[in-house]
């Protein structure tokens, strides 16, 4: 079973270790789990996309075949516009409505919910950094890919101890907006 | 007991060279190899060897390989761009024979190009990296496990032949974050190839004697050995000289104590030089090495779902290149080979040469993106 998810926002946002934490986690749970991540030379700002590739058996192709992504969350309009077609249609997608603007066309190809993870993070959570722990846990609620408990387990081992409560706060409200958004 | 880790492919790298007995990194950060350099910088000082970050990337490999003429295995890395200014010094570590390995995370090119995106473009620069008549080493990563064993491999190499070596990554290797399965590190230590020694009197240290074909040996610094070293043509003890016989000897030399000790005993040490999947009863052969040799995996398994008997070669080893196996390959397979490379066909160009013909399927990208399984697949039952 694979299941290929893409992160995509722009640079500075975090992405890449909200990637990292769910390969990891994989790979901890006996599976595979690989991350790449494409960037521009712009050290902020520059569309980023990272994917993550999970399987219980042998992953060579690192990159997410495009049409084939099952599940995508974004915080950047540039970024999504970019590599939505990465999604496979009747996939998921998540966006953040402050930032993301999906077409007509889009909520017709594919199941958008739309969560405000920045101001989750932001207002809620006290934290702005903490955006991709909640994405972490909105992507997870909504695939069911990976145990709740060792992916937080594993996200807090790859965060500052000072800021383990603030992290945790975010997958709960992450989880919280998640289930609300699908209920 | 072999070992499984979690990393991505420049780190992966920067541990090999620490666990093959490096003790001296200099360089010069450039995406996308910047992490050889941090983990580097990490774990030297843990084993009580030596890190610097120097002023440029000519300044980043000279120093690597004054440490090296000293006797302590050193290393750096840099992409290309770094290469390209470094070219005069990797020049010096032919002629003088030094050990050094070089890794080099590729990027799109030329000149600064794409910084962050993948790129096997500089396949012809690793072979020709410098002016005059040498033969390099470059052994090419296609698996995080290989960033780590290929790199290992490049330190014994370096030693074993007195000569800098090539590991090039690509970006997509180099930056890919999973499960690498590492070698048991004892086996690695136990398997570490140190440069050869003089330990007869002083007086008779003459470290460029050697017969057609063999690496010079050159003994550590501070033992009381005297040697002099000059990107000069060198004599005996290292000194100048414009001596024709001796000239000719140096170079013939050079180049033969790479490529035709390679030819005579295919390859220049027992370890893989190539990677063959499903070729066996294969009617079409996939070619490409690196991170595009992942993809070719996927499209040689979807080719076979949908009845298409697909196999892949991938060279590990690029310079010299497996040629005897690549001609056994031509022989095979005639024009039914589809090579695939992140540049305009660098290494096509190779297996041409070999094989001696040039109607082979291809598909090249040098636009900064990574080759899909799909756009192989395509491509391969267009010449089925």
């Amino acid at each position: 079973m694979r299941n290929t998810i893409r992160f995509t926002g722009v640079g500075g946002q975090g992405v890449l270790l909200a990637g990292e934490i769910m390969a990891a986690c994989k790979i901890k749970e006996g599976g595979e789990g690989l991350k790449t991540a494409t960037y521009t030379s712009q050290v902020r700002g520059g569309a980023t996309v990272v994917d993550i590739t999970l399987d219980d058996g042998t992953i060579r192709y690192p990159y997410a075949n495009e049409g084939e992504i099952d599940f995508m969350l974004s915080v950047a309009n540039v970024s999504y516009h970019q590599f939505k077609n990465g999604v496979k249609p009747g996939g998921t997608i998540v966006v953040d409505p402050n930032l993301v603007q999906p077409t007509d066309e889009d909520r017709k190809k594919w199941v958008i919910y739309e969560i405000p993870i920045i101001t989750i993070a932001k207002e809620e959570v006290g934290n702005v950094i903490t955006q991709s722990v909640v994405a972490l846990a909105i992507t997870n609620t909504m695939t069911g890919v990976l145990p709740k408990q060792s992916l937080i387990d594993t996200m807090l081992s790859k965060v500052p101890a000072k800021v383990h409560a603030a992290n945790q706060k975010a997958y709960e409200l992450g989880e919280k907006y998640a289930k609300e958004a699908m209920a | 007991m072999a070992r499984e880790v979690i990393g991505n492919g420049n780190e992966l790298a920067a541990e090999a060279a620490i666990d093959a007995g490096a003790m001296f990194f200099s360089g010069y950060p450039i995406t996308p190899s910047s992490e050889v350099m941090h983990v580097a910088s990490d774990l030297l000082p843990e084993v009580g060897g030596k890190f610097i970050q120097m002023e440029d990337e000519i300044a980043g490999i000279a120093a690597a390989l004054g440490a090296s003429m000293t006797g302590v295995k050193s290393f750096t890395a840099t992409s290309g761009p770094g290469i390209s200014l470094k070219a005069e010094q990797i020049g010096l570590g032919f002629i003088a024979e030094v050990p050094l390995v070089i890794i080099n995370v590729m990027r799109g090119g030329p000149s600064t190009g794409l910084p962050t995106r993948v790129s096997q473009a500089d396949i012809g620069q690793a072979q020709y990296p410098t002016h005059g008549d040498y033969a390099s080493i470059t052994l090419c990563a296609g698996s995080l496990s290989e960033c780590y064993t290929e790199t290992v491999r490049g330190f014994n190499l370096a030693e074993k032949y007195m000569t800098p070596v090539f590991v090039l990554l690509d970006e997509t290797i180099g930056h890919m974050h999973g499960k690498a399965v590492l070698p048991d590190l004892e086996e690695v230590k136990a398997n570490i190839v140190n440069r050869a020694t003089f330990d007869g009197p002083i007086d008779e240290y003459k470290p460029y004697k050697v017969p057609m074909n063999k690496p010079a040996v050159i003994n550590k610094m501070f033992q009381g050995y005297r040697h002099h070293v000059t990107g000069l043509h060198h004599g005996d003890e290292g000194f100048p000289t414009e001596d024709a016989v001796q000239c000719e000897f140096n170079i013939e030399r050079l180049v033969g104590k790479i490529n035709t000790v390679a030819k005579e005993n295919d390859g220049l040490d027992d370890l893989p030089d190539y990677e063959e999947y499903m070729l066996e009863d294969a009617e079409v052969c996939l070619i490409a090495y690196g991170s595009i040799g992942l993809g070719a995996y996927e499209a040689v398994q979807k080719l076979r779902a949908e009845g298409i008997k697909a196999g892949m070669f991938r060279p590990i080893m690029l310079w010299p290149s497996p040629a005897k196996r690549i001609a056994e390959i031509g022989a095979k397979f005639k024009d039914k080979i589809f090579i695939t490379e992140l540049n305009m066909g660098q290494y096509t160009k190779e297996i041409e040469r070999i094989i001696k013909r040039d109607d082979f399927t291809t598909l090249f990208k040098a636009n900064g993106r990574p080759i899909a399984p799909a756009e192989m697949v395509a491509k391969v039952k267009e010449m089925m």
